[in-house]
């Protein structure tokens, strides 16, 4: 579903962010671990929120919708989620229970 | 006896990324007695360095935290032979500092204590250079000078709180003393000011500079200018001894540079010992590996009947094992920080926290 135009924020991304994980765990994580950083501009809204897979039901995708007062200032936040998001999706790869375990 | 607690420390505030593993052995729970001394498991760092004549921006700085934090992780927790079970607490540098860096290593921070499941707490960058510096030494109630690229302070510990006596007003002499080296075109690698110290060894004319100590704090932006002045005219050849006549050269600048700002930092450290009653001094931060400092101020303490304490460049720089010992201290005295307070924060005065690990 897009996301409804706000008149005080009319730059949204066309189509909200949606990263699959491989279980809610994992999009628990990734939310409450994003979402303690506040925006640091006042120019810019964002949603987190988890939402189910068609096939499994389970609520494994983290999806973000981004809203700006302009293009540039939502180009900006998203590149900067972005960065965050790569930071959380690696240490998750690369440290989770299971993954040290098996070293 | 207490548990043996083990904590896992991140630190990123500058150009240094540390991760450390520290484990503080079980103990009688009387308070009476001084504690087991620390065993340090692991303490990793990698640095980011800029080009020669360039600083170090946030956003190039925690492009690189950000690629070498996992990483880093993975690799301390192999050195110190444990898994994410073994740990007790995340400990993760909260501030001060510069912002991007401090929240790439806090962001990764977090992951880790909602995978493993470990409680957190988030430490003053500050207070981990005096912890670490207190265990290290073994100095019991040491004057502490503290300077680094982002801070100079004189701090003296009372009532639970580390107070600050003395700082500088503008910038850190280790930010002055990196900004010469970009003027010189020093290189960065491995730190400006350990290059500017080497230079600074084959130096030997002494020229006026501004000796800026006010009360008890002092400055050195003013410095800064001088010295850059004076750089501009040694590249157009002008610069000479006014007593010989003789050319300046990089070396004699750096040597002058760093008599000057020493001999300030030593004053206003002088000052803090007769206001307190002191006469143990404990340099810690990046610009107190420095041995012409340490050599200065040693000089000062003997002739009050004392003496100085440093450490080595594996904790005098930022490291990863401050932040988890100064966490642990924290921890073990029942303070975590919630999830949602594990922000990062440029500004974080060294008094801000209270020192409950302290019965002195």
């Amino acid at each position: 579903m897009a996301p409804t135009l706000d008149p005080d924020f009319p730059c949204s991304l066309p189509s909200t962010v949606d990263v699959p994980l491989p279980d809610h765990r994992l999009a628990s994580t990734a939310l409450r671990a994003l979402q303690v950083d506040a925006e640091l501009s006042p120019l810019v809204r964002r949603d987190f929120s988890l939402v189910a897979t068609e096939s499994q039901g389970e609520q494994s995708i983290l999806r973000t919708e981004y809203k700006a007062t302009t293009n540039r200032m939502l180009r900006v936040a998203v590149n900067g989620f972005m960065e965050s998001l790569g930071v959380v999706l690696q240490v998750m790869e690369e440290l989770d229970v299971d993954v040290l375990a098996a070293r | 006896m207490t548990k043996p607690l083990i904590a896992l420390g991140l630190e990123g505030s500058a150009n240094k990324l540390g991760v450390g593993i520290i484990r503080h052995p079980p103990h009688p729970i009387s308070s009476f007695k001084p504690r087991p001394p620390a065993e340090i498991l692991s303490n990793i760092r990698h640095t980011y360095n800029a080009p020669p004549g360039e600083g170090f921006l946030p956003k190039d700085t925690a492009q690189h935290h950000r690629q070498h934090v996992a990483s880093l992780v993975q690799q301390s927790l192999a050195e110190a032979n444990l898994t994410s079970s073994d740990i007790d607490v995340i400990c993760y540098t909260k501030g001060p500092g510069m912002g991007a860096p401090l929240q790439s290593v806090a962001i990764a921070a977090r992951t880790l204590s909602l995978m493993w499941n470990k409680p957190m707490v988030g430490v003053n960058h500050c207070i981990g250079h005096i912890e670490m510096g207190r265990e290290i030494t073994g100095a019991t109630n040491p004057v502490v000078l503290y300077v680094s690229g982002g801070n100079t302070q004189v701090i003296a510990y009372s009532n639970q709180r580390y107070r600050i006596f003395g700082e500088t007003l503008d910038i850190a002499v280790g930010n002055c003393l990196d900004r010469f080296a970009r003027t010189l075109c020093i290189p960065n690698d491995p730190a400006p000011g350990y290059n500017i110290e080497q230079l600074a060894k084959k130096g030997n004319i002494l020229l006026d500079l501004p000796y800026a100590v006010k009360g008890m704090d002092c400055s050195f932006s003013g410095i800064l200018a001088k010295c850059d002045e004076y750089a501009a005219q040694m590249a157009k050849g002008t610069l000479t001894d006014p007593n010989t006549g003789e050319k300046i050269t990089p070396e004699d600048l750096c040597f002058t540079l760093q008599e000057t700002v020493f001999s300030m930092l030593v004053e206003i450290t002088e000052r803090a010992m007769a206001h307190v009653g002191s006469n143990q001094v404990l340099i810690v931060g990046g610009v107190g590996c420095n041995e012409r400092v340490q050599e200065m101020m040693g000089s000062m303490a003997g002739e009050r009947g004392g003496s100085v304490y440093a450490t080595d460049e594996r904790f005098c720089i930022d490291n990863g094992i401050m932040i988890a010992h100064a966490g642990l201290l924290a921890y073990s005295i029942g303070q975590t920080t919630d999830l949602v307070d594990c922000t990062c924060t440029q500004r974080f005065r060294t008094d801000d926290v209270w020192i409950g690990w302290r019965n002195d």
